[in-house]
């Protein structure tokens, strides 16, 4: 068989199925092994992924069109889960906790099975239309997807939050191997912290390309006003830990809601309304 | 912010703008009434609301000016609320941020010190001359924790040494940066303006086009005259486009002041004022030549903008009613002939290539297309926006302000030395108010090569 990108690409998609499934037996069973196993598979995938990333870009090269593989929405279905896999494993590296994993992983799966087996989603490689010929494409995409993936991995975090309930021990085998809510409480809030930051820059990197392409910064299109809306949803996620009684469940259910925001930001608005970004859409 | 609940002045409005409260419930609001412009079609005609609505939603829609959601008078309205809160928030976190900025580390007593979250204690027995091992410690301490003062303190001497003090501005420029942002979207909608200009080739103007939301048309002067001399389009193979570009020239009082090829992301400036590429049309330019039967002759010369000519010594009037640009390969125009009084008139065919004779009155006419081509038009946006600057600063307040919030930490040591009875007693202390397991580790290294010193004294 011919070996092509999109061809690598959903290939991970089965890795990443098979390292979400490790990490579920992981939580159940919490042998040290298994969670061994968990990691190596996931990075074994990204890795994967990665090569069919590279390779794509080469490809468009070789096709004579020549741009990174950030363009049309399987490009950057794939480039999410990329990156929502990396968000993980620094998490992972950073708090030793494998079980998030189960909760993490899912989402990279998802995004990247979509891509590649959707009959909605074109995988084949197009070239580059006038409005898209900038290098702000490179930064716009990069940093939004930044974002995005952070709040998927703040989302899980969220659910996490949700089922572990109360209770420092709860009796229940599968609750008391998730980490204390202190702790995914604080891990969600970093976890938004940093993905409101890229947020914010994809917005801004957006509106200094728009401004440059289209003579105006802001123009109420509906992509726009709805990433407005989700950073409205996880301001309201940081300050709430300044409200007495918000912190905690409210916060993780604005972690969820905030995803869903991001989801819509996402597809919604390609699907359901036009504007500028339909270039989003195939 | 913080010191919402602790407020000692009585002013209930101050509270109330200042409380955080108050802001999650804008950020609510904002959210959820910011979705109506997205769903509902924005800056149509008020017919088509009523239209495709009703009479209800359609009063609702006119009352509420939800055709232009995000000018609407509530809307900005919770905008200047959301800057009152800020500005408020603001103000009153000042004083307190410039507490805990100016606070001296240095300022604190041995016992202020024992309770701090990090910290550690070693009594050392003085077999060694202290003078030395003293000065070994708090050369390890400096060493691994940087540059720092000291001061005399509870009979010993104190040590300290902070980095990222800066961290407590970073919450306080991010909500700075946002009303500078704000400052620069009023600044140019006050001060500058946005418009069109449709421009054939080798055509200029001195002035832009504006369409207001009732479709009443403006014209604003450049100050100086802009002129296309040529417009590309190209495609992929595929059909997708692939390069617009329109080259134009500035003409300041007739004389050519600058030139440039413009593209869709890489605009002209000139004066302040912007030209971006946004759009084109091809138009037809035809040149038909008439000759009538006594041997007179006419060329007539046809665009969409001067669809029609008279031919005043045989009382004709022809004109252009559609251009084909490939009929069988080559051009075609729909021609009107009639009299200039417009009572009588045929309409026809003509193909490039082939004469056509016709009969109108009591003429005898031969037709012939001697060109036809399409001219390109292209389509530009204008835009001043003196504001621009002033929100681009406020993006970048707002991105370094994120920056010091996620990576910046106010991280603190402290060193006491000092006589405990015939002991040494070093004590070292720490505190940080970012990513602790980090400074943990730090804290743990450094207490480490002091337990090692002292132990090989």
């Amino acid at each position: 068989m011919d070996v092509n990108s999109s061809y690598l690409l959903s290939l991970t998609t089965f890795v990443y199925l098979g390292a979400a499934a490790i990490y579920l037996v992981y939580w159940i069973f919490r042998l040290e092994k298994i969670g061994i196993l968990g990691t190596i598979v996931t990075l074994g995938g990204f890795l994967l992924e990665t090569a069919g990333i590279i390779l794509r870009w080469i490809e468009s090269y070789q096709l004579g069109y020549g741009h990174a593989p950030l363009s049309n929405l399987y490009e950057s279905l794939v480039f999410f889960s990329w990156v929502t896999i990396l968000v993980y494993l620094v998490i992972e590296f950073k708090t030793k906790n494998r079980v998030i994993g189960a909760f993490a992983t899912p989402f990279a799966c998802l995004a990247i099975a979509y891509a590649s087996f959707s009959p909605n989603v074109e995988d084949s490689i197009q070239p580059l239309i006038p409005a898209l010929q900038s290098n702000w494409l490179l930064a716009h995409v990069i940093t939004c997807f930044l974002g995005y993936a952070s709040f998927a991995v703040a989302c899980g975090l969220g659910i996490m939050y949700l089922i572990r309930g109360d209770k420092v021990k709860s009796g229940n085998y599968l609750l008391d191997a998730l980490p204390t809510r202190r702790v995914i409480d604080d891990l969600m809030h970093q976890t938004i912290i940093f993905g409101f930051l890229w947020l914010t820059v994809g917005i801004i990197t957006g509106a200094v390309w728009a401004n440059q392409a289209w003579g105006t910064y802001w123009s109420w299109d509906p992509k726009e006003t709805w990433s407005l809306i989700t950073w409205f949803v996880y301001a309201t996620a940081l300050h709430a830990r300044f409200v007495r009684g918000w912190a905690g469940k409210k916060i993780a259910y604005l972690s969820i809601i905030g995803f869903i925001s991001v989801i819509f930001t996402y597809f919604g608005v390609n699907f359901l309304l036009s504007g500028l970004h339909s270039y989003g859409s195939s | 912010m913080k010191s919402n609940k602790s407020s000692q002045d009585g002013n209930i409005v101050i509270r109330f703008f200042s409380s955080v409260k108050l802001a999650i419930f804008l950020f609510i609001v904002l959210a959820i009434t910011s979705i109506i412009g997205t769903v509902l079609p924005q800056g149509e005609s008020l017919q088509f609301y009523l239209e495709n609505y009703g009479p209800f939603w359609f009063k609702v829609i006119r009352t509420l000016h939800l055709y232009d959601t995000y000018h609407a008078w509530w809307y900005l309205t919770l905008m200047a609320l959301f800057s009152i809160n800020l500005i408020v928030c603001t103000i009153k976190r000042l004083p307190y941020t410039l507490r805990l900025f100016r606070k001296d580390g240095l300022n604190l007593s041995k016992d202020d010190i024992l309770r701090r979250p990090f910290k550690n204690s070693w009594l050392v027995p003085q077999r060694t001359n202290p003078v030395d091992i003293k000065k070994e410690i708090k050369g390890l301490f400096y060493e691994r924790a940087g540059k720092g003062r000291s001061k005399n303190v509870d009979g010993g001497e104190l040590h300290f040494v902070e980095k990222g003090k800066w961290n407590y501005w970073g919450v306080y420029l991010i909500h700075v940066s946002v009303l500078v942002i704000f400052a620069g979207a009023i600044i140019g909608s006050f001060m500058g303006f946005k418009g069109r200009v449709m421009l054939l080739e080798g055509e200029s103007t001195d002035h832009a086009i504006k369409t207001d939301a009732h479709g009443n048309i403006k014209k604003i002067p450049l100050g100086f005259e802009v002129k296309c001399e040529k417009f590309v389009v190209d495609f992929y193979p595929n059909g997708a486009p692939k390069l617009f570009k329109s080259d134009l020239v500035i003409l300041n009082n007739g004389k050519e002041v600058l030139k440039k090829s413009i593209l869709v992301n890489d605009p002209l400036t000139y004066q302040g004022v912007t030209f971006y590429q946004s759009s084109y049309q091809s138009v037809p330019d035809v040149k038909i030549k008439v000759v009538s039967s006594d041997g007179m002759q006419k060329i007539v010369h046809l665009s969409a903008f001067r669809d029609r000519e008279t031919w005043k010594e045989k009382g004709l009037l022809i004109g252009m009613m559609k251009f084909l640009p490939k009929v069988h390969g080559a051009p075609a125009v729909r021609l009107y002939i009639g009299d200039i009084g417009g009572r009588d008139g045929d309409a026809i065919w003509l193909l490039s290539g082939h004469e056509r004779e016709e009969k109108f009155g009591d003429l005898n006419l031969k037709l012939s297309l001697l060109e036809a081509q399409e001219r390109y038009m292209t389509g530009l946006q204008v835009k001043k926006d003196p504001g621009v600057l002033v929100v681009w600063l406020g993006c970048f307040m707002m991105v370094a302000g994120f920056a010091i919030v996620f990576w910046v930490g106010h991280n603190r040591f402290w060193l006491w030395l000092g006589e405990d009875g015939k002991k040494l007693n070093v004590i070292l202390a720490g505190q940080t108010n970012k990513n602790k397991v980090h400074f943990e580790k730090e804290f743990k290294k450094l207490s480490h090569e002091i337990q090692k010193r002292i132990g090989e004294a």
